[in-house]
């Protein structure tokens, strides 16, 4: 009898291994309690950022009855990817993605996605309100594959307290390579250190675009595939050398690989400029018991500044999910690039709008009299001219390529030359685009 | 000559087998699917070039071991894995021998300090790590203010390539004291007190019987435990992703790090692999050193 019921336990539980590994024919959508459309939304935001999320979400969720977008937080882009490639395409994926801009090509290449151009065709949506910049980042062979939502862009943040201690004007941040070494020596006292950046690819990439400085060959793999990292070229070498010439005069930090490492260095007095994303601002002003500014990306030469990359990140809707699912996902994506949604979400975080609109709405002009760094990355993103430079680069294996980029930065610390160091990056970058 | 069984015992051996396999099904089906199966296939993929998700494309052969061994970054991991390795394991039993030794003495109140001392055994990876991240930060961490107050300059601990694995390891051993402390008391325990009671009326010291007896005694805990160290150390993961990345300049990057990155950063899960069927093969070969060399020292009572 035991025997009996011990071969029917083992006999489902088989039943039930088989069950998981069979493919569903027709993918359904999942509903709530109340009969609404569960859309799964998987995102980067933490801290304050994830915050301001929950609230564009409770937003959506209530001005309409049909859908319910719940957001689940993935862990950082990297670690967001990594989890999305696991599931891409099947039933467990997640309805909205957010994937950070140098994903783009990845997502595109796993096949498992819908562009939504689909459904801007579908409704004869209007894109033309958005952020010229903006789309022509996610623009992809004239095709719209994912929804703009967070984009920020790097900008250089300094202790105005500290600038006057030193006899600089706290209004006047240094724009140039020239004025910033000026700046940081004249800044750079016992405890204090006068600049820093965080040894992350995507500041490197960001001094190399503002030179008008390509990432990989093909106009930046914009008009076929690239074949070729070309970062190791003359703006690269110019930034790399800042790095060199400011770490061996000591007055450059070196703050390693964590965010907020680096904020901590700031926020403590350790450090009075560096550069940060437009994203950490509000956070960063807020917490500092001293004035906080906000400038320009630094560039060798004023009058060949090229402008800014568009960072931050996207929302890309799933493959192999219900309709109902997807039009829900478009749905909110519509509601978050709205310019109220938007007004509100720059507000609260320092990403910019990607639609220009909304910065006319009052909350915004509020906002911009009581922050005014805000209002500089609005200014820098406006002032970019569009180029392949500033388009930014596409290539599937960026996060590899970064990580080859920040072990040429940390090999600068250790005396390597600006030389040998960008060109083991590139070599590394060059060997993985073949792949 | 064999003498051929009754037909009933040979029934009823067949029908025990049948129960103990049926009894032994479920452990044999997790360990089947989660650890057997697994290792088949990190073997299979290590063979094939793979898409981002992991499904094999076409067979290479042996080019992601022939990359490997051709590969600087690939021998700068080993480095590190054998650094981390010497660092930790020998320091930890070392300092957690010397507590357990202590905590072994009745006194009054050592309850309070056995428990102290394994205290770290409750503590996660990651919370741990965290810990030592703020302890370590070179703008606000206590390390630094401390070197501040004595007069010299602070340390970058784990931002600089000299300092980095170093500063890895101390956060590790520390992590791992718990643990060890707690087997090696536990076998300290396990000593027969009448061994002591007769040193001690021969008049011997406590160095002596250190040596004489308690070490020897001791030898198949500090045999398990030195074991059961080394595979952990050469399988961490925690403390590395949290505390340095792998960095800088890939100093800390120790093997099973390098194969995450691989596989989950870089979408290589053929080289990935690869590179899991080597630490497999090393510490398969180590463990059976240890057994081969070691065990013949080790006193079984």
């Amino acid at each position: 009898m035991k025997k009996k019921a011990l071969f029917a336990g083992l006999a489902s539980s088989v039943l039930l291994l088989g069950a998981c590994g069979s493919e569903e024919a027709e993918p359904a959508a999942s509903a709530t309690e109340d009969g609404k459309t569960e859309v799964v939304f998987w995102h980067a935001m933490s801290g304050d950022l994830e915050t301001a999320l929950n609230n564009q979400v409770d937003a959506f969720n209530e001005s309409q009855e049909e859908y319910e977008v719940k957001p689940v937080f993935q862990g950082t882009y990297e670690e967001a990817l990594t989890k999305f490639n696991a599931v891409a395409g099947s039933t467990d994926a997640p309805a909205i993605m957010q994937t950070f801009e140098v994903g783009t090509k990845y997502m595109i290449d796993t096949n498992k996605i819908t562009p939504v151009q689909e459904f801007i065709d579908k409704e004869d949506f209007d894109t033309n309100v958005w952020e010229e910049n903006i789309l022509s980042y996610y623009q992809v062979d004239g095709k719209q594959y994912s929804m703009p939502f967070n984009s920020s862009t790097p900008v250089l943040i300094y202790n105005k307290d500290a600038f006057e201690k030193a006899g600089l004007d706290p209004e006047k941040a240094p724009r140039t390579y020239d004025k910033l070494k000026q700046a940081a020596k004249a800044l750079t006292t016992d405890g204090q250190t006068g600049f820093t950046m965080l040894n992350y690819g995507w500041f490197f990439e960001q001094l190399v675009a503002a030179q008008g400085g390509l990432y990989v060959d093909n106009d930046n793999g914009r008009s076929g595939a690239p074949t070729k990292a070309v970062f190791d070229g003359e703006e690269g070498q110019n930034a790399f050398n800042l790095i060199k010439e400011m770490y061996d005069e000591k007055t450059f930090m070196n703050v390693g690989q964590n965010w907020d490492d680096m904020r901590a260095a700031f926020q403590s007095g350790k450090v009075a400029m560096y550069l940060d994303s437009s994203a950490g601002i509000r956070t960063v002003a807020d917490n500092a018991d001293f004035e906080v500014g906000a400038s320009y990306l630094p560039v060798p030469n004023e009058a060949e500044r090229e402008g800014v990359i568009i960072g931050g990140a996207s929302l890309w809707m799933g493959d192999g999910i219900a309709d109902e699912t997807k039009q829900g996902a478009w749905e909110f994506m519509k509601y978050a690039a709205s310019k109220e949604a938007q007004a509100k979400w720059h507000v609260e975080t320092g990403y910019f709008a990607i639609n220009p609109e909304a910065y006319d709405e009052p909350i915004v002009k509020e906002m911009w009299a009581e922050y005014p760094q805000l209002k500089v990355t609005v200014d820098q993103l406006s002032e970019t001219k569009a180029s392949p430079a500033t388009q930014g680069a596409l290539i599937s294996t960026f996060p590899q390529s970064r990580q080859s980029v920040v072990n040429a930065m940390e090999s600068l610390y250790q005396g390597v030359s600006v030389e040998d160091a960008l060109k083991r990056a590139a070599d590394e970058t060059t060997s993985t685009l073949g792949q | 000559m064999t003498v051929a069984l009754p037909r009933q015992r040979i029934r009823t051996r067949l029908s025990d087998a049948a129960s103990g396999l049926l009894y032994l099904s479920p452990s044999i089906a997790l360990f089947g699917i989660f650890l057997v199966y697994p290792l088949f296939r990190t073997i299979y993929l290590s063979f094939f070039q793979t898409d981002t998700q992991g499904t094999p494309l076409s067979y290479v052969g042996g080019e992601h071991y022939a990359k490997l061994f051709m590969s600087a970054s690939f021998w700068q991991s080993i480095q590190a894995t054998v650094g981390f390795v010497l660092l930790t394991v020998p320091l930890t039993i070392i300092i957690a021998l010397g507590l357990a030794l202590l905590a072994n003495e009745k006194l009054r109140g050592i309850g309070f300090f056995r428990t102290a001392f394994s205290a770290t055994m409750g503590m996660s990876v990651a919370a741990s790590s965290v810990i030592w991240m703020f302890m370590y930060n070179p703008s606000i961490g206590i390390f630094n203010r401390f070197l501040e107050v004595v007069g010299a300059s602070g340390v970058q601990w784990l931002l600089d390539p000299q300092y980095a694995l170093l500063s890895v390891s101390l956060a590790t051993v520390w992590m791992n004291i718990g643990f060890t402390f707690l087997i090696l008391l536990g076998g300290l325990q396990n000593i027969d007190r009448t061994l002591y009671e007769s040193a001690d009326v021969a008049g011997t010291g406590y160095w002596t019987q250190l040596r004489a007896i308690t070490i020897p005694m001791l030898s198949p805990t500090l045999f398990f435990v030195g074991i059961i160290s080394l595979i952990n150390a050469f399988q961490t993961f925690g403390q590395i992703d949290l505390l340095t990345k792998g960095g800088p300049t890939n100093s800390t990057n120790v093997i099973v790090y390098a194969i995450y990155k691989d596989a989950f950063i870089n979408y290589n899960v053929g080289g990935a692999s690869a590179q899991a069927v080597l630490l497999f093969l090393a510490v398969l070969a180590l463990t059976w050193l240890q057994f081969k060399l070691v065990e013949r020292k080790v006193h079984y009572q």
